[in-house]
């Protein structure tokens, strides 16, 4: 049933990174009618997106870049629909945009969606993890690029990957070191993987330049650890941290930030489909590769929507893509966690797993203990895992594996189907008058 | 067969609401039961309801006498623990808007009151006292007490871990095997093999067409909803659940002026126990459970302009649910003829939250060999032309 919509158009492109205006300008380029839709208030991605007034922080090659695909947008006259947060696809085959300008939901007819909404950051759950001033590395980061100042306070930063390094260096730049830097990892032993990253200079170079800007400034380097606990004590957080060979300590801070590495931000998005509207992905979206192949990958999308509009099927091949994956491998080599990933097994009854409903891992093991053999659905309806505001955008990933972990035969599958809405969304913009209804 | 009945077999075929009471109650009159379900418990119509028990939407008839013994067992159950933090009882409050709903709304509550169900009538200041929260262009409202929400895969879980019986998931029946006279039926025939048992129910909703030669009879009717996030003080100043009139005019199959595609809107909204809300629902002619902007923007416009407050809340989750609905408006529930040993038990279209405890305590009587508790004749399974039952 082909139901009238408010935006009619060739190709929608969800995401206003260097990803999907890449996509949105080649699109263009091949005379395709196109819209850009981002949900912040302007364009950039989580690598652009830079405070107004400032000047930018990343690197000439970064500068250069986005120049480009924003000289593109406007030599194609697109005008980004800023402030529209994607919430999926209905079934008549609309895209539905909240316009959060405008306050009301839009509907847009397209034959393609190139979705393109980057990466998020992983979070593992901790005991602890859900209380005030717990934060992921990333929120922190972004809050200091935003206002240009550190919260107050003394700050520990922990988990697993580079970027809890360039969080320490950004700390270190504004006059704020970290109590300390934990890290699961050992990369400063991990010779072989760091003389193949090498090959990747602009990786390498800019780690080195955090990594000794955070050693200047006195902060512990705790590598091989993890944080099994963070408590409340008093005004303060108080960390339990255990080293590689079961040694544990405590340090004491006002805010934690928290990082386990970044995964495609694709929680509930519509399926990637061939037909009718065509649904691609593109960027970290599709596969993190960094800044580096997001551009690239950006390019390659539009060359499949094109190639699928006209009925032919077309194999991805990137070289830029491929050689941002053979950096990201590495890296993950680099940072891989001196202890065996044990499937959550270690987690405490009492962990809050789902922060949303309070729910915690007891709660789940005890559903999965008994006679009957339920599965992850009866387990999300019945346990309430993943059934509030975020609808398991932060637990759905840890909730698998602990149910897998005490149930190796369930089947593995989503916690939960892709619909939308996949954020939540006002219900004063669902009942707007849709003009395409003649109200 | 019948006498003893200790350690006799029966094979439940569908472990929704029905399928889950059929099993519990089987399982305690001493049956040994297998509850074959062709993916999960709840995962059809009852994991997608409103969970309304309630008989305010009926129509004196075998409908209302049912949801009215439904509701009553619903209390009993609780009293006994089993349905304990389960079942909140609460009024069914019934709005009208405009002098066609007003007037619809009265002859209504007169009918319900002269079935002796208690309510009272709200008008003016009356009514904004009670309900602050409804919008001031609402005319009329009839507060029918004595009802109750329950929500579907909750009960379902509950009667499955009570009546000790694993489900047998995944696992669709295809199938009735009949015995060599061709008057019992003597397996279920399943991917798995043949399973045997001395009796079988059937009680698979819209999977029941095929195993009962029904497939005429029933239809699909698909209902989407919506669910807030959690508004506690908005919440607790509904008393109950919030039903336009449009809900009669809805189940009396009246088409809305620019529906000619078989969809027809509802609204009922239902403050639940966590304090979000669930908004509802649709009566569509099709089977997929999907969500459509168009009958979600209308559901929400709708329940804006009779609870404004509404508007400032979030919708979280928008789902859709397929009921079973059979032709003549009633369900299909008794001993299928022809079959010694055959039981039916579905197409209860809306009411299978509010039905099935007690239909499935009933299916356990004549499974028993007893009479059935209700009168159960209007739902005589025979009473349609059947086609293709049995292998």
């Amino acid at each position: 049933m082909a139901r009238p919509a408010e935006i009619v158009c060739d190709a929608l492109v969800i995401g206003g990174g260097a990803a999907g205006v890449s996509a949105a300008v080649e699109l263009a380029r091949a005379g395709l009618r196109v819209e850009l839709a981002e949900q912040r208030a302007s364009l950039g991605g989580a690598y652009h997106r830079q405070p107004s007034g400032t000047t930018a922080t990343t690197s000439a090659r970064g500068r250069r870049q986005w120049l480009r695909l924003t000289a593109g947008l406007a030599h194609f006259a697109i005008a980004p629909r800023l402030r529209h947060v994607f919430l999926g696809v209905d079934t008549d085959g609309l895209g539905l945009l909240d316009d959060r300008e405008a306050g009301r939901v839009r509907t847009v007819r397209a034959r393609a969606l190139v979705v393109a909404t980057g990466a998020v950051e992983r979070i593992l759950p901790r005991p602890g993890w859900q209380l005030d001033g717990v934060m992921t590395a990333g929120g922190l980061q972004m809050l200091l690029k935003e206002t240009g100042e550190a919260p107050p306070g003394e700050i520990l930063v922990a988990g697993n990957g580079p970027l809890n390094i360039a969080l320490a260096a950004d700390l270190v730049r504004l006059g704020r070191p970290p109590v300390a830097l934990v890290e699961a990892g050992d990369p400063a032993k991990n010779l072989g993987a760091a003389l193949r990253i090498a090959t990747f200079p602009g990786l390498i170079g800019e780690a080195a330049r955090h990594l000794a800007r955070t050693g200047f400034a006195g902060t512990p380097w705790l590598r091989g650890a993890t944080v099994t606990a963070i408590e409340r004590d008093g005004a303060r957080l108080a960390v339990s941290i255990e080293d590689r060979r079961g040694g544990s300590r405590r340090i004491h801070g006002d805010m934690v930030a928290l990082h386990d590495g970044i995964r495609p931000n694709d929680f509930g998005l519509p399926a990637v489909s061939i037909g009718e509207p065509i649904v691609v992905r593109a960027g970290d979206c599709r596969e993190v590769l960094g800044i580096r192949g997001a551009e690239a990958d950006g390019i390659a999308a539009a060359r499949e929507v094109m190639a699928l509009l006209s009925g032919t099927a077309l194999h991805r091949v990137a070289p830029e893509v491929s050689r941002q994956r053979r950096a990201q491998a590495l890296l993950a080599e680099l940072f891989r966690p001196v202890r065996e990933h044990d499937g959550l097994r270690h987690l405490p009854d009492e962990t809050v797993l789902c922060r949303c409903e309070g729910r915690t891992v007891g709660e789940l093991r005890a559903m999965l203990a008994g006679p009957d053999p339920i599965g992850l659905r009866e387990v999300k309806l019945n346990g309430r895992f993943g059934m509030g505001v975020c609808q398991g955008r932060f637990c759905a990933d840890a909730v698998g594996e602990i149910a897998l972990a005490a149930r190796p035969d369930l089947a593995a599958g989503p916690l939960s189907r892709d619909r939308w809405p996949v954020r939540p969304v006002s219900i004063a913009a669902l009942a707007a008058p849709d003009e395409s209804r003649g109200e | 067969m019948a006498g003893i009945i200790g350690g006799k077999s029966v094979v439940v075929v569908g472990a929704g609401i029905v399928g889950a009471a059929t099993t519990y109650f089987l399982s305690k009159r001493g049956f040994h039961v297998r509850l074959i379900e062709a993916s999960a418990p709840a995962s059809a119509a009852s994991g997608a309801a409103d969970g309304a028990v309630s008989v305010a939407s009926k129509r004196p008839g075998p409908m209302m006498t049912a949801a009215l013994r439904g509701i009553a067992l619903y209390r009993e159950l609780e009293r006994e623990g089993l349905f304990a933090g389960l079942f909140k009882s609460r009024p069914t409050v019934m709005v009208a808007e405009n002098d066609s709903e007003v007037e619809s709304l009265l002859g209504h509550a007169a009918a319900l009151a002269g079935e002796g169900m208690r309510l009272r009538h709200l008008e003016g200041d009356a009514l904004r006292r009670r309900l602050p929260g409804v919008a001031p262009h609402v005319r009329l409202a009839v507060e029918v007490f004595d009802e109750g929400h329950a929500i579907g895969y909750e009960i379902v879980r509950r009667f499955i871990a009570a009546s000790g019986v694993p489900v047998e998931r995944d696992s669709p029946v295809t199938g009735l095997a009949a015995n060599d006279a061709g008057t019992s039926v003597a397996a279920a025939l399943t991917a798995g093999g043949a399973v045997e048992a001395d009796h079988f129910v059937v009680a698979a909703g819209g999977g029941s067409a095929a195993l009962l030669g029904l497939s005429e009879a029933m239809r699909p009717r698909k209902g989407q909803l919506v669910v807030t996030e959690r508004a506690p003080a908005l919440a607790a100043s509904l008393p109950g659940s919030l039903m336009s009139c449009r809900y009669l005019l809805s189940k009396d199959a009246i088409r809305t002026a620019g529906e000619a595609s078989g969809r027809r809107f509802g609204l009922v909204i239902d403050p639940l126990r966590t304090g979000q809300f669930l908004i509802g629902g649709t009566r569509e002619d099709r089977d997929d459970t999907g969500n459509d902007h168009d009958a979600v923007g209308r559901l929400l416009a709708g329940a804006v302009r009779l609870m404004p407050a509404l508007a400032r809340l979030r919708a979280i989750r928008a789902f859709a649910g397929v009921r079973t609905a059979i032709r003549d408006g009633l369900p299909i529930v008794g001993r299928v003829p022809g079959f010694d040993n055959l039981f039916a038990a579905a197409g209860f279209e809306g009411d299978g939250i509010c039905l099935g405890p007690l239909m499935g305590r009933e299916v356990s009587r004549l499974v028993g060999g007893e009479a059935a508790d209700l009168d159960i004749a209007p739902f005589a399974p025979g009473r349609f032309e059947r086609r293709n039952l049995v292998a």
